[in-house]
């Protein structure tokens, strides 16, 4: 699966995107508990609920299993307009 | 019509391409966002606008389509930028096109609330010896 950072989620991740390849990772909840392991200073971000997440394009809120095709982003509030 | 792009616009012309499409349109209502060269008391002096674009075409249909269905639209139109802009600079149109104008009015403003609730951009503003994401 392809993991897109967006914003200042950039300068923690120094990625843009990066590309997994993890059997471990089954939904979206192992995912957040990937990232903050591998970049711990987002953790106070998914804490304060600052961080947003969207698979295939569209926000997700809750728990929902991720398939291996799947494009996650990860980014703070939006604030185009 | 969404247009998600980095070139700076005409909004007079990109109005009236669509207008001239619909004889039935009565009103038309616009909004024009633009960069203000000052943003919490500091000195704004351009703006970067990051994009997350195949999300920003999806989640603006979206919007659109949720308008459609609350009032009765002719058509649409949003033009929303991306990429340097300078103070001064447009940001973004919206326009929407009715029979009458309480349609055009009200479905605009709805646009507008939802673009900077959802749409995926971020503004990353440079003053003059720093920068802040908003």
């Amino acid at each position: 699966m392809k993991i897109k950072y967006f914003a200042w989620i950039k300068d923690i991740t120094n990625f843009n995107e990066e590309l997994l390849n993890s059997n471990e990772i089954k939904n979206l909840d192992n995912l957040k508990m990937y990232i903050i392991s591998k970049y711990p200073d987002l953790k106070k971000h998914l804490d304060q609920q600052i961080l947003r997440f969207a698979v295939n394009q569209e926000y997700i809120v809750e728990n929902i299993d991720l398939n291996k095709d799947d494009e996650i982003a990860v980014f703070p509030p939006v604030s185009g307009g | 019509m969404i247009k998600i792009q980095k070139e700076d616009f005409n909004s007079d012309k990109e109005i009236h391409n669509i207008k001239k499409l619909h004889i039935n349109v009565g009103a038309v209502t616009s909004f024009i966002g633009y960069v203000r060269d000052n943003n919490n008391n500091q000195n704004v002096q351009s703006i970067n606008l990051e994009v997350y674009k195949a999300m920003a075409y999806k989640q603006l249909e979206k919007i659109i389509s949720e308008a459609n269905s609350k009032w009765k639209l002719i058509d649409s139109l949003i033009i929303h930028r991306y990429g340097n802009l300078t103070v001064n600079s447009k940001i973004v149109l919206v326009s929407c096109f009715s029979k009458h104008r309480k349609d055009s009015f009200e479905s605009c403003n709805y646009i507008m609330d939802y673009l900077k609730k959802d749409a995926p951009f971020w503004k990353n503003e440079f003053y003059i010896n720093k920068n802040e994401w908003l």
